[in-house]
């Protein structure tokens, strides 16, 4: 724990620990502890002909079982007793079947710890209180989404004077509230109060566009932000251009390209990655990024495209060391324009292919589904 | 190629009247409609058809191959098959124990709803061509994802034949605008509808108890093997699951082995690994994506550990599962294996009952019979070898129902006395 606490609440969660073997020897450690703590977990890595001990060099963190987050998707995995899980978070599962993560203390700890000193890094920690916007839906008794938790999270990040919502609770469902939405922003543009925008970037750029349309330039109150986490696709599949997404920000509502945060996260990783203002997402001292070949899960060469995947040793309550996601990414080594040195990642893609709907899934939905 | 007639709203009083208007009109001869579709098909040959898919994403070869699917299906020779075979009418006759004959005529079911699916290129445009052969006014509510193919076509029926305008209208709604939706489903005699249970579901709420449903759901098929099968039979399985994507309603999913002996399940399962992975040379992925897929699901199912056997190989993967139940497969080229022993295919497929479609038989010869037997018995309703799974021929009754037949009905008519 000690040697955790050391690599998790640094200030700066950029810089490499002064200890450089810290990282390799918590990793070993935890795996040590799934295996003590966890049967399937230790069932893995006996089939899979692996022991912590073979960990003897970070070149090795890439043999560690790596984990796939569809794998959370259908099974359960803890490594302490479930009474002991303080928070539980589900993943939005786009073909139904969710993720159920479950933090100790001592990981949720950590975390929270961990996530302060980032935010406050990124400054988007702040005393001053702010009016929120939540391009997203209202959290409610009927609604257990992943993604109006996360928003309504986020709105916690600095004190909160209102919260409007995008998608508004009528108690039986959601409505869109479009001039609820217009009549809040005109409203706060002009009192003192800085305004966040906290949701997904495609919800965002309807809102500026419906703004341009309209005419309306604001010049919102210093330390305003947007915070923004999720996938960047337009609905109709086309990616919206950042740059020309930027500047529309700028010229409706006033806040400068520094003050829009990029988050990435992913529920079976409980962390937190910002895109700098070169746009890629710097890892932290406390994780590591392996590329993986699409077929052979092998690590990649930076600059070639792969699964994106994770290591790190935050935490104990459940074997999430070594993550593979589905999103396709590719890393790079580091030397970044915006100053960062740590390497970093780009995301190009998810795996599979949006939009196909076949016959004989949707045979099975009334058969009962997949188990699991 | 504009969609004049693609409308985002329905306008019940308005609709209404232009239906009034077609029904009284004279009656829609199967001969234009076949005459139009010809006409349409000798054009389709033009480059710009095929360069019209390509510009809505379709590979060229696909695109090729679909237009020259699309032009033997419009084709006069194959319309006028499908109608004299499916809308056959009796005619004047004398019943048994009656004295006046009788005429029985087939006649259109009048206004069709047609709620389309869109996982198939153009199948709202082909579900309405049915609808015209059978003399029907035809409503389509296009698929949320739909690409303008079938709008366009429909379009350029319409321009070589303007009879057929007055009976076909065009919806863009989307399926949250119950309003409009329930609206069609009153002004029509049947709804047809294609697609998921959802879609199903959505229909069967909506339609009132006057109106008739016909429903294209969705089906599951998949391929019934002997241990010792021989390697060309196996080899045609393989074709259909490469060829097809494993996206249709005929698509095989997997493979039934007859034995209760899952020691060769898993011999079988090596084997069949090995001519899918040779097949899948010829189908390379599209792209990363769909390779990262297959080895998640994979890779997944392997840490899951058990019973299962799961060969990941170059480009596929087969995976040997214990238990005789019907999924569907994860796509992307990856198939299963379980066992089935014959004198248990009834009892093992009664739980999918109206959901079975095609088997593909690679048995040997003694136990083909019976096998084929047992499945059209157990709900299936075509049986094929591997290779012609998802193959059509003209004529070929769709789950199990001659469609134009479904958008008639056979009316009784009292002639004048003959004394």
């Amino acid at each position: 724990m000690e040697k955790r606490r050391k690599l998790f609440l640094k200030r700066d969660p950029y810089r490499a620990p002064r200890d450089s073997g810290l990282f390799l020897r918590s990793v070993r450690e935890l795996a040590e502890y799934h295996t003590a703590n966890c049967e399937g977990y230790a069932r893995i890595l006996r089939e899979r002909g692996f022991d912590p001990a073979m960990l003897k060099t970070e070149d090795d963190l890439y043999k560690l079982p790596v984990l796939p987050t569809l794998f959370f998707k259908r099974n359960r995995l803890f490594s302490v007793p479930e009474k002991k899980l303080k928070v539980l978070a589900t993943s939005s599962g786009t073909s139904g079947s969710k993720s159920v993560v479950g933090l100790d203390g001592r990981s949720l700890f950590l975390g929270v710890g961990m996530m302060i000193r980032f935010f406050l890094y990124h400054r988007v920690l702040s005393p001053v209180p702010v009016n929120y916007i939540v391009l997203g839906y209202e959290p409610s008794a009927h609604n257990d989404m992943g993604a109006a938790k996360t928003a309504y999270g986020t709105t916690k990040f600095a004190p909160a004077l209102k919260r409007v919502y995008a998608l508004r609770d009528t108690g039986a469902g959601y409505e869109p509230d479009p001039e609820g939405v217009y009549e809040a922003l005109m409203r706060f543009s002009k009192g003192p109060f800085p305004v966040r925008f906290v949701g997904f970037p495609a919800y965002m750029y309807f809102l500026a566009d419906a703004l341009k349309k309209r005419g309306v330039s604001l010049k919102l109150p210093r330390g305003s932000k947007i915070l923004l986490g999720g996938g960047w696709k337009r609905f109709a599949g086309e990616e919206i251009d950042r740059g020309e997404f930027y500047e529309l920000i700028e010229k409706t509502l006033g806040i400068k390209r520094e003050n829009c945060l990029e988050f990435y996260s992913a529920v079976e990783h409980p962390m937190a990655y910002v895109k700098c203002r070169e746009g890629h997402f710097h890892i932290p001292a406390y994780s590591r990024v392996i590329i993986r070949n699409v077929s052979t899960l092998e690590p990649v060469e930076d600059g070639s495209e792969g699964l994106l995947s994770f290591i790190c040793p935050l935490v104990t309550s459940m074997p999430l060391l070594s993550v593979v996601t589905d999103d396709i990414a590719v890393r790079h080594g580091g030397g970044c324009a915006c100053g960062l040195n740590t390497p970093y990642f780009d995301l190009k893609g998810r795996a599979g292919v949006k939009g196909i709907k076949t016959c004989a899934a949707s045979a099975a939905e009334l058969i009962g589904g997949r188990d699991g | 190629m504009d969609d004049l007639f693609v409308k985002s709203k329905a306008d019940a009083e308005k609709l209404k009247k232009r239906i009034a208007a077609a029904l009284s009109g004279p009656a829609l001869k199967s001969e234009t409609v076949i005459n139009a579709c010809g006409r349409l098909s000798d054009e389709l040959a033009a480059p710009e058809y095929t360069a019209m898919l390509e510009a809505l994403g379709i590979p060229g070869s696909k695109a090729s191959a679909e237009i020259a699917a699309a032009r033997r299906m419009l084709s006069r020779e194959y319309l006028s098959y499908r109608v004299s075979r499916e809308l056959q009418s009796p005619g004047v006759f004398t019943p048994l124990f009656c004295e006046r004959p009788v005429r029985q005529e087939r006649m259109p079911l009048g206004v069709l709803l047609h709620v389309s699916a869109g996982n198939v290129d153009a199948l709202p445009a082909f579900s309405v061509i049915e609808g015209l052969l059978a003399g029907n006014v035809n409503l389509l509510k296009l698929p949320r994802e739909d690409n303008g193919l079938s709008a366009a076509i429909l379009n350029s029926l319409c321009e070589t034949e303007p009879k057929l305008a007055p009976y076909i209208e065009i919806f863009d709604v989307p399926s949250t605008d119950t309003g409009s939706l329930e609206a069609l489903c009153g002004l029509a005699d049947a709804v047809v509808v294609w697609g998921g249970d959802e879609a199903v579901k959505a229909v069967r709420r909506l339609a009132g108890p006057g109106t008739k449903l016909i429903e294209w759901g969705h089906k599951l098929s998949f391929a019934y093997a002997s241990p010792d099968a021989d390697e060309s039979a196996l080899s045609g399985i393989a074709e259909n699951i490469c060829a097809t994507d494993q996206l249709f309603c005929s698509s095989c999913q997997g493979i039934f082995v007859d034995t209760d002996d899952f020691g060769r399940v898993l011999e079988f399962a090596e084997r069949f690994a090995d001519v899918l992975e040779n097949a899948a040379k010829g189908y390379p992925p599209s792209d990363m994506r769909v390779t990262a897929q297959r080895t998640l699901e994979a890779y997944t199912e392997q840490l899951e550990g058990g019973d299962k056997r799961v060969l990941l190989r170059d480009g596929c993967c087969v995976t040997a599962y214990r238990e005789s139940v019907l999924l569907p497969a994860h796509g992307f080229k990856s198939c299963w294996v379980r066992p089935l022993p014959r004198g248990e295919i009834l009892t093992a497929m009664l739980p999918y009952r109206g959901r079975l479609q095609t088997v593909g038989l690679a048995c040997r010869e003694d136990a083909r019979d019976e096998a084929a037997e047992l499945f059209l018995r157990a709900g299936a309703v075509r049986i094929t070898d591997g290779r012609s799974m998802s193959e059509e021929y003209c004529g070929l009754p769709h789950d199990g129902e001659l469609p134009l037949q479904r958008y008639t009905k056979v009316v009784s008519v009292e002639t004048a006395g003959i004394e």
